[in-house]
């Protein structure tokens, strides 16, 4: 792997950004929104009747850390579709680029972009809903770490069937993580799945993660066991989805289809 | 050799594209690929870059398998054709650069700059590429074709949309470049005339597989059955096309 060419991917990613209003967009509009909505919501529910202390907090909390983890599955798999749409696979990967360079262009940008969006969507929760994500932040990373690996994991599958199945199906770009949103027990903890579906949340990362964080935003230390279950179901997915690119990527080579993507 | 394909051989489920090509090409020679649409110039050129993987058969760039040999073999090569875009949204200049990048050129702007006025398109630098015509567009294809000075050189296509005066700029180029660096050029157009004026030897492919190969003085006796005085390319071309409805027949 060479630093000038993951550089060079770098160097073309802000270059769009300079130029293309959607990428702004993504990055700080939805997150800014998504804070907006989630912090109206959170100040109605808390003022009813028996509403939990903090249960603002975990509504606000959750749906910056959501939109962190949306926001870099969905930029990296459309970084990817950018390229198609654009026609420029061919003149990229006929120079010394290597796929993995490419992708490591793709996870820098993004964790980027990630990240101003978090901290903008935290100043507006801060601003409008006194509710400080900073402090916990340190505290969060960890958990935050196990969302960003398997979004990359996640995103890393869905460039593959992009690459096998064309943009017939670059919709999964933004849509799949809206599948997993519901078993991801995102807003409500695990115990309010039905018991069928706890098995589907606990197989995801995702699901680690927010019951993590959400311990740690009541006031509870660094949940260990979440941590270790989320980081172990990543490596596991994070595997599979490089088997699968791979061979996806075979599969695309040998049918010719790598010319064909548009 | 330069390039060696050795029986190249391409199916697609049970449609043969490619059927036991072989050819090579030297330092310094440029080699036109010639054929009536699907003749399989476009499944060769796309093997080569590995962008297809190959049936059976073998190809060495440089000595080396281009698909165990990323590095080494695409540091040497370029290419233009009709399948490569550039960003639309970014300049002509940014579109370059990242490219320069990618070839780890140390004085990129500087071999930009060069580029952009040998093929007379400065005042283009900060133009978004989506706002190029098509003859504009081909002339950056060019530029980015000779940013890494490449020793093998794949040009599909390179002058269909460019005016007679840009065409023979980069005739000139890629001349010089022939000479000077020996790099060596694999060309294909449907352009009868260029490829008989540029190309050192010509390879007829013909549903996969190659009719004839030779200099263009050579393949057109060979074809024709004529003992002619100067290359009639076109003429092969069109012979070739007249025969295939009685050899499928």
């Amino acid at each position: 792997m060479k630093a000038h060419r993951v550089g060079a991917i770098v160097l073309r990613q802000v270059y769009e950004a300079r130029h293309n209003l959607d990428r702004f967009t993504d990055a700080l509009y939805w997150p800014v929104i998504d804070v907006l909505l989630w912090g109206f919501m959170s100040v109605y529910l808390g003022h009813r009747d028996g509403a939990k202390p903090g249960f603002a907090s975990f509504l606000l909390g959750t749906a910056i850390l959501w939109g962190v983890f949306r926001n870099f599955q969905r930029d990296v798999a459309v970084g990817f579709l950018s390229e198609i749409w654009a026609r420029n696979l061919i003149g990229l990967f006929s120079t010394p680029l290597s796929v993995s360079e490419y992708v490591s262009g793709l996870i820098i940008v993004n964790l980027l972009k990630a990240a101003a969006g978090m901290v903008v969507a935290g100043l507006v929760a801060w601003i409008f809903y006194s509710f400080d994500i900073f402090p916990l932040l340190p505290r969060l990373l960890p958990h935050l770490g196990v969302l960003m690996v398997f979004a990359l994991a996640v995103g890393i599958l869905v460039t593959g069937l992009i690459f096998r199945y064309s943009t017939r199906i670059q919709s999964l770009s933004w849509s799949i993580t809206g599948l997993l949103m519901p078993f991801s027990c995102v807003f409500y903890p695990l115990d309010a799945l039905p018991r069928s579906m706890r098995p589907i949340a606990l197989a995801l990362p995702t699901t680690h993660a927010f019951e993590g964080m959400r311990l740690v935003m009541s006031g509870g230390p660094i949940g260990l066991p979440d941590l270790v279950a989320g980081y172990g179901l990543d490596a596991l997915y994070l595997a599979l989805a490089t088997v699968a690119f791979t061979r996806l990527f075979q599969a695309t080579r040998s049918r010719g289809l790598l010319v064909k993507l548009e | 050799m330069l390039l060696e394909v050795s029986a190249l051989t391409k199916d697609f489920g049970d449609f043969r594209a490619l059927d036991a090509v072989s050819f090579s090409v030297g330092a310094g020679e440029i080699v036109g690929l010639l054929g009536p649409n699907g003749a399989g110039k476009s499944t060769t050129v796309h093997a080569l870059l590995g962008f297809i993987l190959p049936t059976s058969g073998t190809i060495r760039l440089f000595g080396m398998d281009p698909l165990k040999h990323r590095e080494a073999v695409f540091a040497r090569v370029n290419l233009i054709s009709p399948y490569v875009g550039f960003p639309p949204r970014l300049t002509v200049f940014e579109n370059l650069l990242v490219y320069a990048r990618l070839y780890g050129l140390k004085n990129g702007r500087e071999t930009i700059r060069a580029l952009l006025g040998v093929l007379g398109i400065e005042d283009l630098r900060d133009t978004p590429f989506s706002q190029l015509s098509s003859g504009e567009a081909t002339r950056v294809g060019l530029c980015k074709a000779f940013l890494n000075d490449p020793d093998f050189l794949v040009l599909d296509e390179p002058l269909a949309n460019l005016d007679p005066h840009a065409a023979l700029q980069v005739r000139a180029r890629l001349i010089e470049m022939q000479r000077q660096r020996g790099t060596a050029v694999l060309y294909t157009s449907h352009n009868m005339a260029q490829v008989e004026e540029l190309c050192d030897r010509v390879i007829f492919l013909d549903r996969g597989r190659i009719i004839a190969q030779g200099t263009p003085i050579e393949v057109t006796r060979e074809v024709l059955g004529e003992d002619r005085p100067a290359p009639a390319l076109r003429e092969v071309f069109l012979s070739l096309g007249g025969r295939r409805p009685r050899e499928s027949a």
